[in-house]
């Protein structure tokens, strides 16, 4: 009886949860097509001109403009732009004239690999460290912690990467200075990457952490001697999962975007390195392609960190968030607690 | 003394913002103190290292990397003042707005301002910059489109909690405008945490100049932003450290002030002594009390030993054996006692009951041995559990040893059974964990057998379905039934039990008092129960402890305290306990005054000053715990008072008539 009825009151949960993931994207989507209307100088033109390999005419500048239904009324141009997108088709690169969709899921493997990567290393040292913040009771190891976590969020990745590279491998040559061949080059992409998030980590771990084995039911558990591990793992964690969750959601959705810094600096043909170069030539469909499948992948991270821990804690789906406040309303606190620290991953920079 | 300490946190706080301080400075001041135009080089004076001439040395085209330096702080500045402002009016208006008008302008905001939140900004900024070239007005206009929201979302729950307030009530009452009404009193509390939230946001912008002028998307050479700097100094970044570290330290120093600066004001650090003072500080393991020398520290001399304390009464089998315990927490500089020398025990199948008011240091009384309390809490005096071989003193344990106590020898049932349970896991969790704890577990099944065993034990109906049932979904008295089932778990010889049947109802109180009667009798079990209600004690106990500011001040058989009570203090509860047997109309009495300090806070008797019998001998030091009767046994259970006059000597009878009674 029980396991159906949490199981109902879960299903409800992950429906709300998808219909309002649903309208985000939606949401974004319509964003990204206003990009076309913020552009500057005329896609036809730069287009015609790719093709013809120099300075197009009038007469091809138009043909191209009938073909992509540029003098359509912009409602029939979205709706008709994100029918192709649904299908994969992100239109002609300005910059070389071939169709994006297949350019940018020909890349995705390797953004993706590099977010795994730098997913684990992220979430192995914040959590670690952040425990180990929590627990400690010396007050100049935790500072000390506190203050590393701190200044590693705020080292821009680039320079980080130049410090990597300078030391690791120009001085001790320890590891190439980029490519991706084997996991020799996959040691700084991951630490550049993961570190700052797990600097954020690693603070909201400890805060919320240490605030979960103030609370009575540890004592409880202490009472019937249950040991300090179980108690960090089953009563510490669990009950200070609900702003972890979304902090890491953040945090890893964010390193989708850091990628676009690191891919470049290391030479990595992934996304982020097909971002840059598009933002450096306004390349317009291929802006799209990215911002689409970057910024779904962010909100995706953001939005399964929040459907977790409602499967966690029945009491959350209980209280029926409205949809779209459950991260606002758990960040908020937070925020107060861990100050703005959270604002980095939400900003997605690094 | 609070100033000072606010006045050192301000100055604290002022020095964490000091490149911050820095950095605006710079940025205004560049012209004035560039010592070179940093778009003019020379050539044939290209990566010199720092010199007099060139202090930070020259880039690679021979321009002067200070100059360069100080103007980029200026271009940053530029783009984070201009977007800050933007962001900071525009999303303070917006929300504020919203908050004020509800209805569906607030739904629809509200909507767009989660949308917006939820975007990844730098991708934001990045596209609109790639659709629209570089340059600092698209530098301001891409990172100004998303970042208004947060700012919106702060001011727009600020001003919605206000807008019903009475306050807003009245004065609209009195005629104000709208427009009055929110620019002189929606807006200014909405801005402060808005204010709150731009000092983090100032590290978050520089941070995001630097990496799009890094990505090549910032201004258009020979102009340049830190993070372009290292970009075009890239090659030689190896060989000219000059080029390679002063930009990344600008933006690194300029990023973790704002961090810093925001942590500090968004946590209220600048007045943090005393949350941190009163905040417990919990840490795993639970470490071993402080040793003895912090009772010695405090003021009181230690109260003299009482004559019982050397020749111990081990000819009965005492499950707990308590002596001369002291508990202290830091204070100050110093350590406050909050539990002087108190002495007790309890014996196979008996019922000990604490009593007191609350704040008396009786719950500290009854946990203190078994390792319990806040780690800040120093625990001195002996406490041994247990006779013969099995003996164990229980002061100063190491957590590991304390782990084959609690749970295994002794459980506790604590007071506010709806926090005591984690509340993400199910009942049968808890008491699987208990009884995996005490080694009695198998297989899941095995011990989920144990577990509606023991729930059935504690009186619970249908344990099978209690123990998938999550604590919010039990009542009150079915969660303090579930915390008796996981105390029992390792059959302990002693059960603790802190106030069992506080804040529920009467007559689920009275079922409750039953079950424990029924576990002290059928399992032979000795029980330490903590209560204010005489009414429970006197149908559940053996024998009584009154506890009075930190100090038994009278104890023994429970007959005896009861019907022939010596310490004023206990004849007042019990005067104060209201009788059925009483004629309609008669007022019962209650005591005068409020419950007394620490013990070390008065120097005589913690009780004189409400006592109707004080005594000039009372105020200067405390009574010893004798017998009232001269010449009776001096023993730990028999019936003792702390009271200077023991009003119930039968000599001094024509005494009792002046007593409270």
């Amino acid at each position: 009886m029980r396991s159906r009825g949490r199981l109902v009151t879960a299903g409800g949960y992950l429906l709300r949860w998808a219909v309002d993931v649903f309208g985000v994207l939606l949401a974004m989507s319509l964003g990204v097509f206003a990009l076309v209307l913020l552009a500057r100088g005329d896609a036809a033109a730069m287009l015609a001109a790719t093709r013809a390999g120099r300075p197009a005419t009038p007469e091809q500048i138009e043909a191209v403009r009938v073909e992509l239904g540029l003098d359509d009324p912009a409602a029939v141009r979205y709706l008709r732009w994100l029918a192709d997108v649904c299908t994969g088709d992100f239109g002609l690169s300005l910059r070389t004239n071939t169709p994006v969709g297949p350019e940018v899921a020909d890349r995705l493997g390797v953004t993706l690999g590099l977010v795994a990567g730098s997913t684990v290393v992220a979430l192995v040292i914040g959590v670690s460290v952040g425990v180990a913040g929590a627990v400690l009771r010396r007050g100049l190891l935790r500072g000390t912690l506190r203050l590393a976590a701190l200044l590693i969020t705020s080292v821009p990745a680039f320079w980080l990467s130049y410090l990597l590279v300078l030391v690791l491998a120009l001085r001790l040559r320890v590891v190439p200075t980029s490519g991706m061949a084997g996991f020799s080059t996959w040691v700084m992409p991951m630490a550049v990457l993961g570190l700052p998030v797990a600097g954020v980590l690693s603070r909201v771990v400890a805060v919320t952490l240490r605030e979960a084995l103030d609370r009575p039911y540890v004592r409880a558990a202490q009472a019937r001697g249950s040991g300090p591990l179980s108690i960090v793992l089953r009563d510490g964690l669990p009950n200070a999962a609900g702003p972890i969750l979304s902090v890491a959601g953040f945090g890893i959705g964010s390193l989708l975007v850091g990628a676009v810094v690191v891919e470049q600096i290391f030479g990595w043909p992934g996304i982020g390195a097909y971002f840059v170069h598009a933002a450096g030539a306004r390349d317009v469909p291929a802006l799209q392609a990215g911002t689409l499948v970057m910024g779904g992948g962010f909100i995706l991270a953001n939005r399964c960190a929040d459907v977790l821990q409602g499967l966690i804690d029945p009491r959350s789906r209980r209280d029926r968030i409205p949809p779209g406040k459950s991260p606002s309303g758990r960040g908020r606190p937070l925020r107060e607690r861990v100050g703005g620290f959270t604002a980095r991953s939400r900003r997605g920079t690094t | 003394m609070t100033g000072r300490r606010g006045g050192r946190a301000w100055t604290r706080t002022a020095l964490v913002a000091t490149p911050l301080i820095l950095f605006a400075v710079v940025g205004v001041l560049a012209p004035v103190i560039a010592p070179a135009d940093p778009t003019v080089g020379d050539l044939t004076a290209g990566l010199l290292p720092p010199s007099p001439e060139h202090p930070l040395g020259t880039d690679q085209l021979g321009r002067d990397q200070l100059s360069r330096m100080l103007y980029g702080a200026r271009i940053s500045l530029t783009v984070t003042a201009a977007v800050l402002a933007i962001a900071l009016t525009a999303g303070t208006a917006i929300g504020a707005l919203a908050g004020y008008l509800g209805g569906w302008v607030d739904r629809f905001v509200s909507r767009v301002i989660d949308v917006v939140v939820s975007l990844p900004g730098m991708l934001v900024a990045l596209a609109v910059i790639g659709v629209r070239g570089p340059g600092v007005e698209n530098l301001v206009l891409a990172l100004s489109l998303w970042s208004w929201a947060p700012y919106a979302r702060i001011a727009r729950a600020r001003v919605a909690g206000m807008r019903s307030s009475p306050h807003l009530d009245a004065l609209r009452l009195l005629g104000a405008g709208r427009g009055r009404i929110i620019g002189k009193h929606l807006l200014p509390p909405a801005l402060a945490p808005c204010l709150v939230y731009a000092s983090t946001d100032v590290g978050m912008i520089v941070l995001s100049v630097a990496t799009l002028s890094f990505l090549g998307l910032g201004v258009a050479p020979p102009h340049a932003e830190w993070g372009q700097m290292l970009i075009e100094g890239r090659p030689f970044l190896d060989s000219a450290w000059w080029l390679a570290y002063p930009p990344g330290v600008a933006i690194t120093a300029v990023v973790f002030a704002a961090n810093l600066l925001g942590e500090r004001l968004a946590a209220g650090e600048e007045r943090p002594s005393i949350l941190r003072l009163v905040r417990p500080r919990w840490s795993l393991p639970a470490r071993a009390p402080r040793p003895a020398h912090a009772a010695a520290t405090t003021k009181e001399p230690v109260a003299p030993t009482p004559p019982e304390a050397a020749r111990d009464s081990s000819e009965h089998d005492a499950v707990l054996r308590v002596r001369d315990l002291s508990v202290s927490y830091p204070d100050g500089g110093g350590r406050r006692r909050v539990v002087a020398g108190m002495s007790y025990e309890v014996r196979r199948g008996r019922i000990l009951a604490l009593v007191g008011e609350s704040g008396s240091g009786k719950t500290t009384a009854a946990l203190a041995p078994f390792g319990l309390l806040d780690p800040n809490a120093a625990v001195t005096g002996s406490a041994v559990l247990g006779t013969g071989a099995g003996a164990r003193q229980l002061v100063d344990l190491s957590p590991g040893e304390r782990r084959r106590i609690n749970g295994h020898r002794v459980g506790v049932v604590f007071q506010d059974s709806a926090s005591v349970l984690n509340p993400l896991r199910t009942i049968g969790a808890h008491v699987d964990e208990a009884v995996r704890n005490t080694g009695r577990g198998g297989h899941r099944a095995v011990t989920r057998r144990v577990t509606e065993e023991l729930l059935r034990l504690a009186g619970l109906p249908d344990p099978a379905k209690v123990a998938r049932e999550f604590p919010h979904q039990l009542s009150g008295g079915m969660r303090q039934r579930a915390q008796i089932a996981i105390a029992l778990a390792g059959e302990p010889e002693l059960l603790v039990a802190d106030e069992p049947t506080s804040a529920l109802d009467v007559t689920v109180q009275a079922q409750l008092l039953v079950l424990l009667a029924r576990l002290r009798d059928e399992l032979g079990m000795a029980m330490v129960v903590v209560s204010h209600d005489l009414a429970v004690v006197s149908r559940l106990a053996d024998s009584v402890a009154v506890v009075y500011g930190g100090r038994i001040v009278e104890s023994g058989p429970l007959a005896t305290v009861i019907t022939d009570p010596d310490h004023p203090y206990t004849r007042g509860l019990l005067d104060a306990v209201p009788r059925p047997g009483a004629a309609p109309g008669t007022r019962f009495r209650t005591m005068p005054g409020r419950a007394g300090a620490g013990p070390d806070e008065t120097e005589g008797c913690g009780f004189a000053s409400r006592c109707p019998l004080v005594a000039t001998a009372c105020v200067s030091e405390p009574p010893a715990l004798e017998a009232p009767v001269p010449g009776a046994p001096p023993r730990v259970d028999a019936h003792r008072s702390a009271c200077l006059r023991h009003p119930s000597r039968p000599a001094e009878a024509g005494e009792r008539s002046t007593g409270p009674c």
